[in-house]
């Protein structure tokens, strides 16, 4: 038989047949192992739990439409490719315009949004009845629905008015924004020149075309191809004279004269879109107590029936990443797209960050008390050992056993203890983080792999500096004490 | 040929001498027996032979080594080597079994044998109990195994405090006869007892009072 061999022997020994003391010192690491694996699995898995429950407080970063461009559905989706699909909570488009109700002279803003996307950006709505799941139907703030006497089911009349938002604003000026105008006017040699033009915002022409097939080919024929004529005519309001602003096409001043005139005159008729009106139902009211409350929302495919437009206001995004995470992929996004900037909600970003910060703090210190405290039990049970086996120390020191074997004794039963408390600690403290993770976060955590060798390189060390006091003690028994007859 | 020597040892605690300018030796292979009330300085003695304690006068040797300088490393290491120790309390290991009791001693010495071991058992007439545990053995057989723990390491002196103290005749018996048989192999063997039957037992008696040595007495009975 080797040294070793006898070693081990005498260790397991100890161990196996003293069974009450060392089930002690066992449990005492066992259970010190347990809540610091717990801890630990916890202290990994927390950013991920906090993360998923801070979502509820709502979206963390918006996508916005970067000066003079738009943002659609289109370059939303393209934009969202950033960020991993695991780490997407939700992304809630919306499109705001004022709607007016016009069988109550009230006009409302409404949002056009998307209700799946909102239960998860903003999941802390409270909606009286259900969100809507079909088109004509509309979630209507608390706010609006005390207003107008709204109750669920009830049918609500909105009608966009184009031109709407423009105060202030003769009939003429506020019918004439965004309009498409086609009018015609006799030219040269009795043909009739045809024009079609779209206007801006603020009723200048934007986009311009001209038919002039009835024109001579060589004189007003050209108009509808040249550029500089036509282009004179781009960002002028209207009615316009020619000679004032726009100049005639050389060769050509009856056409041009025609084109003015088909202009000016379709200035008279021109209706700017037209109002839309639909029927709605309400299927739920809103409650959040903010200012939502005062909002109409709608599917936005209500919304693109009604404005014609496929366009977004703003993108509120729910994102599970820390600070750091979150400013990169909003840097990604703002880089890569050509029409979209991406920016922190930062008081929900920052506040998040905080609030991990102070819990994993609160762990890790949590975590140093319990490493204290099971350092000081499993220490004050060796010391215990050692004096209990004052007698058998002295024994073996007569018969010849140097300080180191003495050393080598009490720490090899110390590192096996911390061996078997290690393993009994991982296990147990996965058990412990999880049902910690259940009842307080309500989610499970997956098993690190990395916990068992760590939880048992812990535990041995940890009992490996608790029986230093001891061992000392140890060290300093008397061998004579076997002699007198005690 | 001596095989320990003391030289005027004293031992003093404060004002206490407990060993006062003792003289005295011990030939190789010679069987002594050391008497005394309490108090006469037998432990004393004992723990300075054992190399578990060093004179504060005086000059011990062990096989021609003076031990009485060394340091208590040294003293170990020299306990080990030559010196079998038997004690009035038996002091087994409580969780050990006998086999493994002795290869304890194997283990500190050089390598454990558990063949050598079960061996030296079987001259104690201990062989079929060589797996149980002290708690399951007599008095009497823990003493035995003890002897046999002793001589595992063929040391040159066993050095027995009281061991007899604490068992009955017919074990006191067997121990005295295992003894008698080591005397013949040549083992030296120092015997601290205050029992005269076991005194007699040995070659001399060396007898102390106060810390001094009173008297030496030859037993001219021994072998008899």
């Amino acid at each position: 038989m080797t040294q070793r061999r006898m070693f081990l022997r005498m260790i397991t020994a100890s161990l196996l047949r003293r069974r009450s003391r060392m089930l002690i010192a066992l449990l005492s690491i066992g259970i010190g192992a347990t809540i610091l694996a717990g801890l630990v699995t916890i202290y990994v898995d927390v950013p991920r739990q906090m993360g998923a429950q801070f979502r509820s407080y709502g979206a963390n970063m918006l996508l916005l439409p970067k000066d003079g461009e738009t943002l659609n559905s289109e370059s939303l989706t393209e934009a969202l490719k950033t960020i991993p699909e695991d780490a997407l909570v939700g992304a809630a488009p919306y499109r705001y315009v004022r709607l007016d109700m016009t069988t109550r002279q009230q006009s409302f803003t409404a949002a056009g949004t998307d209700f799946a996307q909102i239960t998860k950006t903003s999941p802390y709505f409270s909606v009286e009845g259900a969100y809507p799941s079909e088109t004509r139907q509309v979630l209507v703030g608390k706010e609006i629905a005390d207003t107008i006497g709204a109750k669920l089911g009830s049918t609500m009349e909105l009608t966009y008015q184009p031109a709407s938002h423009a105060n202030d604003k003769t009939p003429e000026e506020s019918r004439l924004p965004g309009a498409s105008l086609s009018g015609s006017a006799e030219g040269f040699g009795g043909g009739v020149v045809y024009v079609s033009a779209v206007l801006d915002e603020e009723a200048k022409i934007s986009s311009l075309s001209v038919d002039a097939s009835t024109q001579t080919p060589e004189y007003g024929g050209r108009i509808p191809e040249d550029e500089a004529f036509l282009g004179q005519f781009i960002g002028k309001s209207l009615p316009l004279t020619l000679g004032d602003g726009v100049d005639a096409l050389t060769g050509a001043t009856v056409t041009s004269n025609a084109v003015v005139d088909a202009l000016n005159q379709a200035t008279e008729t021109a209706v700017s879109v037209q109002p839309k009106t639909l029927n709605f139902t309400v299927t739920g009211i809103l409650t959040t107590g903010g200012e939502e409350e005062s909002y109409v929302f709608l599917s936005l495919r209500d919304m693109e029936t009604m404005t014609g437009a496929d366009q977004l206001d703003v993108a509120e995004l729910s994102v599970s990443a820390g600070v750091d995470q979150l400013e990169a992929y909003a840097d990604t996004i703002t880089e890569n797209s050509g029409s979209i900037q991406a920016r922190l909600v930062k008081r929900v970003a920052r506040s998040e960050a905080s609030v991990l910060e102070k819990l994993t703090a609160l762990v890790f210190l949590v975590t140093l008390v319990v490493l204290l405290l099971t350092m000081i039990c499993v220490s004050t049970t060796m010391m215990a050992v050692v004096s209990e086996r004052r007698r058998e120390i002295g024994l073996r020191k007569a018969l010849g056993a140097s300080d180191g074997s003495i050393r080598a004794e009490f720490l090899g039963e110390g590192l096996f203890l911390g061996l078997l408390g290690g393993v009994m600690g991982a296990v147990l403290g996965f058990v412990f983080a999880q049902v910690v993770s259940v009842n307080v976060f309500g989610s499970s955590i997956t098993f690190q792999p990395l916990l068992l060798p760590a939880a048992i390189i812990v535990s041995m060390a940890i009992a490996a500096a608790s029986c230093l006091l001891p061992i000392k003690r140890a060290v300093a028994i008397d061998p004579a004490i076997v002699l007198k007859g005690e | 040929m001596s095989l320990l020597e003391l030289k005027n040892v004293s031992k003093i605690y404060g004002e206490l001498k407990a060993l006062d300018n003792v003289n005295i030796h011990v030939d190789q292979g010679e069987w002594v027996a050391i008497m005394g009330p309490s108090g006469s300085g037998k432990s004393t003695m004992m723990n300075i032979i054992g190399c578990m304690d060093k004179p504060t006068k005086g000059e011990v040797l062990l096989d021609g080594v003076d031990i009485s300088k060394e340091s208590s490393k040294r003293l170990t290491d020299i306990r080990r080597d030559k010196i079998g120790l038997i004690f009035q309390q038996f002091h087994m290991v409580n969780y050990l079994t006998a086999v493994e009791n002795v290869m304890v001693s194997q283990y500190y010495h050089s390598m454990p044998d558990e063949k050598e071991a079960l061996e030296a058992l079987g001259r104690v007439g201990l062989r079929e109990r060589a797996r149980h545990l002290p708690s399951q053995l007599s008095g009497g057989e823990q003493q035995r195994v003890c002897v046999a723990r002793a001589l595992i390491n063929h040391p040159e002196l066993i050095l027995a405090d009281e061991p007899t103290g604490n068992l009955d005749e017919a074990n006191e018996n067997i121990v005295l006869d295992l003894f008698a048989q080591l005397h013949k192999e040549g083992t030296t063997l120092i015997v601290v007892t205050h029992d005269p039957e076991v005194a007699e037992a040995a070659q001399r008696t060396i007898v102390l009072e106060h810390g001094k040595v009173a008297r030496e007495v030859i037993n001219e009975n021994f072998g008899k």
